[in-house]
């Protein structure tokens, strides 16, 4: 766990090339959306930066996030910055296991205390609940109070880590929740997603690596980077929505013509994401350029806000029950007043018949 | 993990998209021209990072078709494969680097005389010079 | 589904698009059928002998009413046709703009054409530049100044507002506000409109049809044109 050497140590270790050093920088650079002026900056600061330990603690996840990112395929620039910065635990992908595993957790946490960097995806269950997720015995949720006291920073990755995601969503059986509802005291980076771009986990853990800080976060402490703008605006469809041409049903004519997805329940608008620029599976497309509405999986309770194809300014004006009581209830107030002008009609009449 | 270009894919529908709809081909090619206009006049480089911009399908072929193949090829072994080549605008470089698995990793245009990348970097000259003294040392020279 | 229900986490765009509107929409409905019963059935007893048709009469009356009266012509006509104008662009931006079609659609059924978005924002710039027009000259003019009532201000406030905020939220100028709460605060507008409707000025949108109806109907009983 030699967490003294440098990164450019680490490379030049792996037989990187200043050339293949300086490929490496300009595509870290561009993975954490710096312009191509800042190569240089970013390989000065890459070349002397202090390789981090990192753990990555899985708590209530269906290890989406953890598979996104293996998905890129090693080597790879990705590849190269997750080893780079030292992954020190990941159960799921190192070698050893069972108490082995969790020696070398804790060793590495000791020898690195108040300096390392804890990665966290799944949500954690609380209360009564808290026991039913736990590795070897101990609950994730002392885990996460455990390890996070000695942590630098905690990066959620993915919706739930960051905020409950479908483990929170409605009748939220276990209680869960995201880290942010439990760690106050830590800087907490989220990056959520079901699952998140791979190359918006790794430019955020490239910007630590290379800056040694927190990178700019929004009201819902996700990296400005990727996630100040909303789907919407960086849409290639948006066109369509201006011109007013939609796909109605996924199979008809607007459809085909690749028109806006509006009207099949697209979230665009109020998701903020880097799909629509970054796009998946290393840039070939994303959920709307394959003729699917954007979810809103990186957003807070996304699976509550109702249909993933319900549009988006559709009505929830109650049902038919409430529309007839109202009716009634107004009929009566409206028979009542009726009544009460009417007798005051009758009294005049009949003052003035006197 | 086998590369996602050997999946077969049949494309149903190709004509129904009205491409003057697309923006960014277009004003993609103009900053070019306005780059290469910096490098004549002020000898300013300029790099762009393509991959960032959102592009809806075909944008990017129309972009490459419109730059053409130039004089110059070069294919690049360093961390995976990268390839530059110079566009038909001299000065004009497109530079793809690849991952290991044969996956686009990143895509700039570079504005220049020639590509940094291209150049042999000082340390890597330092490195072979210290290999190639050993190389020859044994031999008594 | 939790449209209408409190749910932990709700964010203020939740509750407006939830409960917020759900409750409006209930005293709206109370409030409309309220006001209309009330309307209908409070008639007096007509004494006077009948000397023509009052359902013809009143019908003629529902449509002459669209225009203003000869002798008054003179006096009213900015008046007029600015309302005409300003209801024509208010109903093209309210039915025509697509995510409003949407809206109406889930409670109708049905949906219908749309136009494109640089229409509705032309009309909607024009319906709030007629509606700041118009306040101006109620608050200048001495005769509209003496006979304004709370009732007419509030009733163009709360006309205002949806455009405003409808405005604000689609060209994203929010003033620091994020996004989302300038499109809660959009649809809370729609939720004080609703429940302001039946019980202000906002009601003629309704009261007009059996107004004019009873007018006219009325007078028609006594053998004279209204």
């Amino acid at each position: 766990m030699a967490a003294s050497k440098t990164v450019g140590d680490v490379l030049r270790a792996n037989g990187v090339s200043r050339r293949g050093f300086m490929k490496f920088c300009a595509a870290t650079a561009s993975m954490m959306a710096l312009p191509p002026t800042m190569v240089s900056a970013v390989a000065a600061a890459i070349e002397n930066a202090r390789r981090p330990s990192v753990i990555w603690l899985p708590f209530q996840e269906c290890t989406g996030c953890l598979e996104s990112l293996t998905r890129s395929h090693t080597p790879t620039v990705e590849g190269l910055i997750f080893d780079a910065i030292s992954l020190d635990f990941n159960h799921t992908l190192m070698a050893a296991s069972g108490q082995r595993a969790e020696d070398a957790l804790d060793a590495a946490v000791q020898e690195n205390w108040g300096n390392y960097l804890m990665l966290v995806d799944g949500s954690i269950p609380t209360g009564e609940f808290a026991d039913y997720s736990c590795t070897n015995g101990h609950s994730h949720l002392d885990m996460l109070k455990k390890y996070a006291a000695g942590a630098a920073a905690i990066v959620t990755i993915g919706t739930c880590a960051a905020y409950g995601g479908i483990g929170r969503a409605n009748p939220n059986p276990t209680q869960a929740v995201g880290v942010q509802d439990i760690i106050k005291d830590k800087p907490i980076i989220n990056v959520p997603g079901c699952p998140p771009i791979p190359t918006v986990i790794t430019g955020v853990l490239a910007h630590y690596l290379t800056f040694g800080t927190i990178p700019e976060l929004d009201h819902h402490g996700r990296p400005m980077a990727f996630f100040g703008q909303n789907i919407h605006d960086r849409c290639y469809r948006r066109p369509f929505y201006e011109r007013g041409l939609f796909a109605k049903t996924f199979d008809d004519e607007g459809a085909r013509k690749g028109h806006c997805l509006y009207q099949l329940g697209c979230k665009g608008p109020v998701t903020y994401n880097a799909c629509a620029t970054l796009k998946w599976n290393n840039g070939v497309s994303w959920p709307v350029q394959s003729g699917h509405g954007c979810i809103g999986c990186s957003e807070p309770n996304f699976w509550d806000k109702g249909s993933f194809y319900r549009p988006l300014s559709a009505a929830y004006y109650g049902d038919a029950r409430t529309v007839g009581i109202s009716v009634a209830a107004g009929a009566a107030a409206g028979l009542a007043a009726a009544a009460l002008a009417r007798g005051k009609q009758k009294k005049a009449q009949q003052e003035e018949k006197a | 993990m086998s590369s996602l270009a050997g999946i077969g894919v049949k494309i149903e529908s190709g004509g129904g998209i009205e491409p003057e709809l697309r923006g960014n081909a277009l004003p993609l090619l103009h900053e070019i021209r306005h780059a290469l206009a910096r490098l004549v006049e002020e000898g300013e480089p300029t790099v762009l990072d393509i991959q960032s911009l959102p592009m809806g399908p075909g944008d990017l072929t129309r972009l490459m078709d419109a730059l053409g193949e130039g004089e110059v090829k070069a294919e690049l072994n360093c961390l995976g494969k990268t390839l530059i080549r110079e566009a038909r605008y001299s000065g004009v470089w497109i530079i793809e680097h690849f991952d290991g698995a044969g996956a686009i990793a990143s895509r700039f245009i570079e504005i220049n005389w020639v590509p940094p990348l291209l150049q042999a970097q000082a340390e890597d000259v330092q490195k072979g010079l210290m290999e190639l003294a050993d190389a020859l040392a044994p031999a008594g020279n | 589904m939790n449209e209408g229900l409190y749910f932990e986490g709700m964010s203020l765009l939740d509750f407006a698009r939830g409960p917020a509107f759900r409750w409006a929409v209930a005293i709206f409905i109370i409030g409309i059928v309220w006001r209309l019963t009330a309307l209908l059935l409070v008639s007096p007893k007509r004494l006077e002998p009948v000397k023509g048709s009052a359902t013809s009469g009143g019908v003629r009356t529902m449509l002459t009413r669209s225009a203003p009266a000869h002798e008054l012509e003179k006096n009213i006509i900015f008046q007029h046709y600015s309302g005409y104008a300003w209801h024509i662009s208010m109903f093209i931006v309210l039915l025509f703009f697509a995510p409003h079609m949407m809206f109406f659609k889930q409670i109708l059924g049905f949906g219908w054409p749309t136009l494109p978005n640089l229409f509705i924002t032309f009309f909607a710039v024009v319906t709030m530049g007629i509606l700041l027009v118009l306040l101006a000259r109620r608050l200048m003019n001495p005769v509209l100044r003496q006979i304004s009532t709370m009732d007419d201000y509030v009733s163009w406030i709360i006309a205002f507002l949806p455009f405003l905020t409808g405005i604000m939220s689609f060209t994203h100028i929010t003033f620091g506000m994020q996004y989302e709460t300038v499109l809660a605060l959009h649809i809370l507008s729609i939720c004080l409109l609703l429940v302001w409707f039946p019980f202000g000025k906002l009601m003629h949108a309704l009261f007009i049809w059996p107004s004019r109806y009873k007018v006219g109907a009325a007078f028609a009983r006594r053998g004279v044109r209204a």
